[in-house]
């Protein structure tokens, strides 16, 4: 019989414990179903080996019978005897590890590729060293290991088991709960598990016990930190690990922490400044870490870059003291983070004092620090120096004067109102021919005097030049132009000084303050010659210190007279010409006195706080006197050099020639034609002269240096250098543009346009050529997630345009026929009738009379900059539309986080499209008629004008799909773009036209707008088309996200309508509402 | 100055005070000949200006000037005039966007006897001679706006519809109406059919001087302050091309100075008068407040 193998074995499986024969049978019949006979008697007797290997296997017998059938359902025979067998190796070893693998087969099987079943079954094998613990924790490995294999690759299994065999060597115990624990934390690690799991394993050396610290510490850290950088975090872990670093744990714990506390996008910074660290000195990092977020309690993220390279620098040096610098334990370190944190950056009050100048000076004020002036390589060198040009202000990066922010913003505003002083109170506006209202006016005598004197130059061949501003005229009449100059400048900076406290009263104490600081940093006025110390004692007085100042006994009585000038200047009435006066008299009193530095017992200290008032008698005398001196003792005045006084900090670099060269090119530029022009050659001519260059550099470097000069002050004026060659900068551009005549439009869908000539007050006839085009089809995704993103907001703005809807719905009275009767019209008409009046019909009131009939062409700019990356910058969270469900708000949440990720990368012209999708839903909402076009192109004979959605077509999935495919292009040139949508709208029939520019800057093309001069070209032309608009009955508007777009908007749009979006995230919520609003 | 809480408009005061007092008015240019002019050639003046700048102030002044008692009426003015007073010297009506055609011209009503005609402000301001003063004009209905066409041309007639009557102006009669330009609603402006029946006095701040003198008579804070706030007023218009809607009305200077007068700190007076009424933009309240504490000690 067939069946006697079996009989024998079910005969040999009674002599074992019952159960074993009872799992047996119970399982008998699936198996044979499953697999067949004689695959049964296999089966059955591979569990009687198991079951008679030792004393107890016959527990693990039960077991393979009982799971069999479970099993067999996923394994092909083969398969299943492979499984089998591993089962009958483990129970050969302990019976226990059987019974716990194959407990855990029927959940792992149908998990586990069958090939890799005895590579699992070793996995738990190498766990068990004999000993019960070890058994213990093998068994406890089969247990997990079916969520293991469920949620972990297997090779991620193989690893893990080999850590914890690793473990298991050092402490059974832990390596027990570190399995647990694997399980329950390393599914949820994704793709940073390997990372962690190459950092534990790097532990095992060192410190094992970190391990299980640190699957507790991972799940936070993964939440904590941006998922982007976790795997880089992990890395570092592991490689301070491998260097031997014992609290990894602590590690994880403090980076965790301070890695959330700065925003997602600067955590790969953080984590760039760990890994120099790591470089440098890997046990400087945890340090570093753990103080890290209280650090940046203190300073914000740019300025940590500072004081972590101070740190660096430290540790180069003497390791000890930079691991105390990052455990800000070190001294150094606290009165670094002191500064920093009162360290006010320029950028962040930028805007405020650009607007605070602004309002002083009443003219339109930029705000840029200093380095770019200097950048600017038109004469200002220093980069710590305030200084204005006339029509910017420069202002140093960072200020950490003081350890408070609010006296850090003092000084801002010190600072800046002193260089806006020389706007509001005219130290620019020097005229040369008008006259001193404090002095008599000894400027024109002294210039025929030196013009007599040239003039007998002359004739022994001796060429006078001719001077181009009114300080340069001014200072060329003394010999020593430099002394000229520094005496100018120490009393114009007094006069502004005094002025200024005079009329802004509440910045008296933040300047008193800064002015003592400027006097405790003055030089020793008694180690200085008698000239230098007579300079450096104006100075002081112009600082108001006007006691206990040390002077020479010999020059007594020209020191009273200085300081009787220098009172005269500190007057409100005192203007730029009496600085030129009292500038005349110092210097003719300085100049004539020795060089020599006097002896220490020749110094007295004098009160010069009431000199006495100036008299010209007084002063005249002493002129005689000290020319006699002079003459007797034969000095002809030259001697050793003189030198400058040190500059006065916070007056900053004052460059009046510069200015008045740079305003006098300017307008030389607005005015062609009036008088000669400059030449680069009078240009360098004249900077050869000036006393304001400071220029170290050898003879031939200096022709050099003043022709880079010159020109680069000509482009800052906007004159083109004229010996640049064609085809090189930008020079030639211009005049390219300016040649040819009329174009034609011949091509097909080409229009020719007028052109505004602000200059000739009149057009340019056929100047520009604008193409139309249809933007090609993209994805309507665009269109839909933009719709999606805006969820909230969308449905607000649709809710807030139907609310128009409505609005005109409301009942319209005194109609002949309506819905219903109109009281007061009836009672009148009544009235009427008892009057015998003929009464008015018009009784009733009717509905929805008033039809809307607004037509509006949106014009976008597409023009290349708005390709620029917006950035992070703060944005105003709406969370007007946040569901009350619970539920419904998680999914609003996440659908605003999607927003936010996504928007971190995005360009202006994508808010554009956003805010066009956004737009398009409000007005199918009301139904007006619409179209929406962009706009690019470049030079006049290519303007490009790109059909979005034209103002007769419909709305629908081509539009969607356009919208996807909006890029930025070229140029602006603004004029033309919107002379063609005028012709759109001339052709539409509504009572209420609107045309709605939306742009990110000025106007700009080729030959339209080149920085300098032309830029009002643009402007005046886009002034014109909108003023045609208007004439047309087309009311324009125009939306700008440039926030300096205040500047040139007042000129372009005049009294039609424009806003400026400080805030460009703004956009998608103002552009619809701002649309509502003009059409109410 | 007008006291609301009288039970009726007829214990307005408004005439007495105006008798007593000349309103105070500075007169800055050459609007007080130019508008004498007008009013003895019949021709109605437009006057153009930003808010707060004393429009509506120099219509008073030009009112008592021409002598002739003011009265201000409201703009539905159905309360009946007590018996024997007739004339209605300076009829204000400040615009809205329902104030229709018979709000102006008149009504009729019902009574125990019957129907009653009642003037509306217009038709006596007409009759009476008096100066009609249409403040904030655009903000009215078109329709109103037409009615005046009559009224400011040659003819100067106020034709009535509903009494078929036509009413021809008294000599003393005269149309003044204000506008403010710069207003950003596309849809209200004044039509270029009715800008032409006016000659047009352009209002602005007064220069800085002038502008203290009058903070300094109008608040009673000493001139000194006055001087200041004028100051202020010049530094924060200079923002106006830089996202200042409005620059600071003489009126809102005025009102920093009342406040200082009462004891207010300074920089606080001007935060509330002046800074916080101007903008609620953050950066630009800022800025305005580093101008006042520069200014102000």
């Amino acid at each position: 019989m067939s069946t006697s193998p079996l009989a024998g074995i079910e005969v040999e499986l009674a002599k074992l414990p019952p159960a074993v024969l009872e799992a047996y049978k119970e399982a008998v019949e699936t198996i044979e179903a499953a697999f067949g006979e004689e695959e049964l008697v296999l089966w059955a007797k591979e569990g009687l080996a198991i079951g008679t290997q030792t004393v107890r296997s016959w527990e693990s017998a039960v077991e393979y019978y009982r799971v069999g059938p479970q099993v067999s359902r996923f394994l092909s025979f083969p398969s299943f005897m492979q499984w089998a067998r591993c089962g009958t190796y483990l129970a050969q070893d302990s019976p226990t590890l059987a019974v716990a693998f194959f407990k855990a087969s029927s959940s792992i099987v149908p998990n586990l590729r069958p090939q890799y079943i005895p590579r699992w079954a070793g996995l738990g094998r190498s766990l068990y060293k004999g000993t019960w613990k070890s058994s213990t924790l093998a068994a406890k490995f089969f247990e997990v290991s079916p969520d293991l294999v469920r949620n972990l690759p297997f090779w991620d299994v193989e690893v893990f088991a080999s850590l914890i065999e690793a473990m298991s060597y050092k402490s059974y115990d832990v390596a027990g709960e570190c399995l647990v624990l694997g399980r329950d934390v390393l599914p949820a690690m994704g793709r940073e598990r390997e990372a962690f799991l190459s950092m534990a394993r790097a532990l095992i050396d060192g410190s094992w016990r970190e391990i299980k610290t640190c699957l507790e510490l991972v799940p936070r850290a993964l939440q904590q930190v941006d998922e982007n950088q976790t795997g880089r975090f992990l890395k570092l872990g592991e490689r301070l690990a491998k260097v031997g670093l014992r609290d990894t744990s602590r590690f994880l714990a403090d980076g965790t922490l301070s890695l959330s506390k700065v925003p997602a996008g600067s955590q790969g910074y953080i984590l760039d400044l760990c890994e120099t660290l790591l470089a440098t000195s890997p046990e400087a990092v945890p340090p570093f870490l753990k103080s890290l977020s209280g650090v940046l309690d203190r300073i914000t993220i740019s300025q940590l870059d500072s004081w972590f390279h101070r740190g660096v620098d430290l540790l180069k040096d003497n390791p000890e003291s930079g691991i105390a610098f990052f455990k800000v334990e070190s001294n150094t370190s606290v009165a670094m983070l002191e500064t920093l944190s009162s360290s006010l950056e320029l950028d962040r009050v930028k805007g405020i004092i650009r607007l605070y100048c602004s309002a002083l000076s009443g003219s339109s004020i930029d705000i840029l620090d200093t380095q770019e002036l200097v950048r600017k390589n038109i004469g200002w060198v220093d980069e710590d120096s305030a200084a204005t040009d006339g029509t910017k202000v420069f202002l140093p990066t960072i200020v950490d004067h003081y350890h408070d922010k609010q006296d850090n913003f003092s000084w801002f505003k010190v600072v800046s109102t002193h260089q806006v002083g020389h706007l509001e109170f005219g130290s620019f506006l020097f005229d040369f021919t008008k006259p001193s209202g404090l002095f008599d006016d000894r400027r024109f005598p002294l210039e025929e005097d030196v013009n007599a004197g040239k003039q007998a130059a002359e004739e022994e061949g001796f060429e006078p030049t001719q001077s181009l501003t009114d300080i340069g005229r001014f200072l060329s009449l003394f010999q020593d132009r430099q002394l000229a100059f520094d005496l100018f400048t120490v009393l114009e900076d007094c006069r502004l000084d005094y002025r200024i406290k005079v009329e802004y009263p509440g910045i008296r104490r933040a300047a008193n303050r800064v002015q003592d600081e400027a006097l405790a940093n003055r030089p020793n006025i008694q180690e200085m010659g008698v000239q230098e110390a007579l300079v450096e004692l104006l100075i002081h007085m112009s600082l108001e210190q006007f006691t206990e100042l040390p002077v020479p006994i010999e020059y007594k009585d020209a020191a009273v007279v200085l300081a009787q000038i220098l009172h005269e200047l500190r007057n409100a009435q005192a203007e730029v010409e009496d600085t030129a006066e009292a500038t005349l008299r110092a210097y003719e009193i300085i100049s004539r006195i020795t060089k020599e530095n006097p002896p220490e017992e020749d110094w007295e200290q004098e009160d010069l706080e009431e000199p006495g008032d100036f008299s010209e008698e007084e002063y005249e005398s002493l002129i005689d006197q000290l020319q006699a001196g002079q003459d007797a003792s034969g000095e002809s005045g030259e001697g050793e050099s003189r030198e400058s006084p040190e500059p006065v900090d916070y007056r900053g670099d004052f460059k009046p020639e510069m200015v008045q060269l740079l305003t006098r090119l300017q307008s030389d530029q607005d005015q062609q034609g009036e008088g000669e022009p400059i030449s680069q050659e009078m240009l360098e001519q004249l900077l050869q002269e000036s006393s304001e260059l400071e220029l170290d550099a050898e003879q031939g470097d200096i022709n050099d240096s003043m022709s880079a000069f010159a020109q680069n002050l000509m482009k800052e004026a906007g004159t083109p250098p004229p010996n640049s060659q064609p085809g090189q900068g930008y020079g030639p551009l211009l005049h390219d543009d300016d040649q040819g005549g009329e174009l034609e439009a011949r091509e097909p869908k080409t229009f020719a346009y007028d052109e505004w000539d602000f200059r000739a007050n009149d057009y340019k006839p056929r100047w520009c050529i604008v193409k139309e085009k249809t933007v090609d089809e993209g994805d309507s995704t665009f269109y839909n997630d933009a719709l999606k993103n805006y969820l909230s907001l969308s449905t607000h703005i649709k809710r807030q345009f139907e609310l128009i809807m409505p609005e005109s719905m409301k009942k319209i009275y005194r109609l002949t026929d309506g819905e219903d009767i109109d009281l007061n019209a009836a009672l009148e008409a009544w009235a009427d009738l008892r009057m015998n009046v003929p009464p008015d019909e018009k009784i009733y009131w009717h509905r929805n009379r008033n039809r809307r009939d607004v037509a509006v062409v949106f014009l976008l700019d597409m023009s290349a900059s708005t390709a620029e990356a917006i950035d992070e910058g703060r944005q105003v969270v709406d969370d007007r539309d946040a569901p009350d469900d619970p539920v419904e708000y998680m999914v609003w949440l996440r659908r605003r986080r999607e927003g936010l990720v996504r928007r971190n990368y995005k360009r202006i012209i994508d808010l554009e499209k956003e805010s066009t999708a956004l737009l398009i839903q409000a007005l199918e909402a009301i139904g007006d008629t619409y179209g929406i076009y962009g706009f690019s192109g470049y030079g006049r004979e290519n303007v490009e004008f790109y059909v979005i959605k034209d103002i007769d077509e419909g709305f629908g999935d081509k539009v969607k799909r356009r919208i996807d495919k909006v890029t930025p292009l070229h140029a602006t040139r603004m004029g033309a773009a919107i002379r063609h949508s005028i012709t759109k709208l001339e052709k539409i029939d509504a009572t209420t036209k609107i045309l709605f520019l939306i742009s990110d800057g000025r106007p700009q093309d080729r030959g339209y707008s080149r920085e300098g001069v032309e830029k009002e070209y643009a402007v005046h032309d886009t002034h014109m088309a909108l003023i045609e608009a208007k004439r047309k009955d087309i009311t324009p508007f125009c939306l700008t996200v440039d926030k300096a777009g205040h500047d040139y908007l007042k000129g372009m749009c005049g009294d039609m309508g424009y806003e400026v979006l400080g805030d460009i995230w703004a956009l998608p919520e103002r552009l619809p509402m701002l649309y509502r609003q003009l059409t109410l | 100055m007008v006291q609301t809480d009288q039970p009726s408009y007829k214990e307005y005061a408004i005439e007495e005070f105006l008798v007593r007092d000349e309103p105070y008015y500075r007169v800055v240019g050459d609007e007080l000949d130019l508008f004498t002019a007008a009013y003895h050639q019949h021709i109605p003046v437009l006057l153009k200006g930003p808010t707060g700048c004393g429009k509506t102030r120099f219509v008073e002044y030009m009112a008592w000037k021409l002598g002739r008692p003011l009265s201000v009426m409201k703009e539905d003015g159905a309360q009946e005039l007590k018996e024997g007073e007739v004339r209605v010297p300076l009829v204000t009506i400040a615009c809205h966007e329902d104030l229709t055609a018979s709000d102006l011209v008149g009504r009729y009503l019902l009574d125990a006897n019957g129907t009653r005609w009642i003037d509306g402000p217009m038709t006596r301001a007409v009759k009476n001679g008096a100066i009609l003063y249409l403040d904030e004009v655009v903000e009215a209905r078109k329709d109103t706006t037409v009615l005046i066409h009559p009224l400011t041309d040659h003819r100067r007639i106020l034709p009535i519809e509903k009494t078929g009557s036509i009413v021809e102006a008294d000599d003393r009669f005269l149309l003044c109406i204000s506008y403010n330009p710069g207003y950003q609603s596309a849809l209200k402006d004044l039509k270029h059919s009715t800008r032409q029946r006016f000659i047009s006095i352009e209002f602005d701040y007064p220069p800085r001087d002038i502008e203290a003198e009058i903070i300094a008579r109008e608040s009673g804070c000493t001139a000194e302050i006055a001087d200041s706030l004028a100051k202020l007023g010049e530094k924060i218009r200079n923002l106006k091309e830089h996202g200042l809607q409005e620059g600071a009305s003489t009126r809102l200077l005025i009102y920093a100075g009342r406040l200082i007068s009462e004891g207010i700190e300074i920089r606080r007076a001007c935060q509330v008068a002046i800074v916080w009424t101007l903008t609620d933009e953050p950066e630009l309240q800022r800025s305005i407040e580093e101008v006042v504490s520069s200014i102000f000690e």
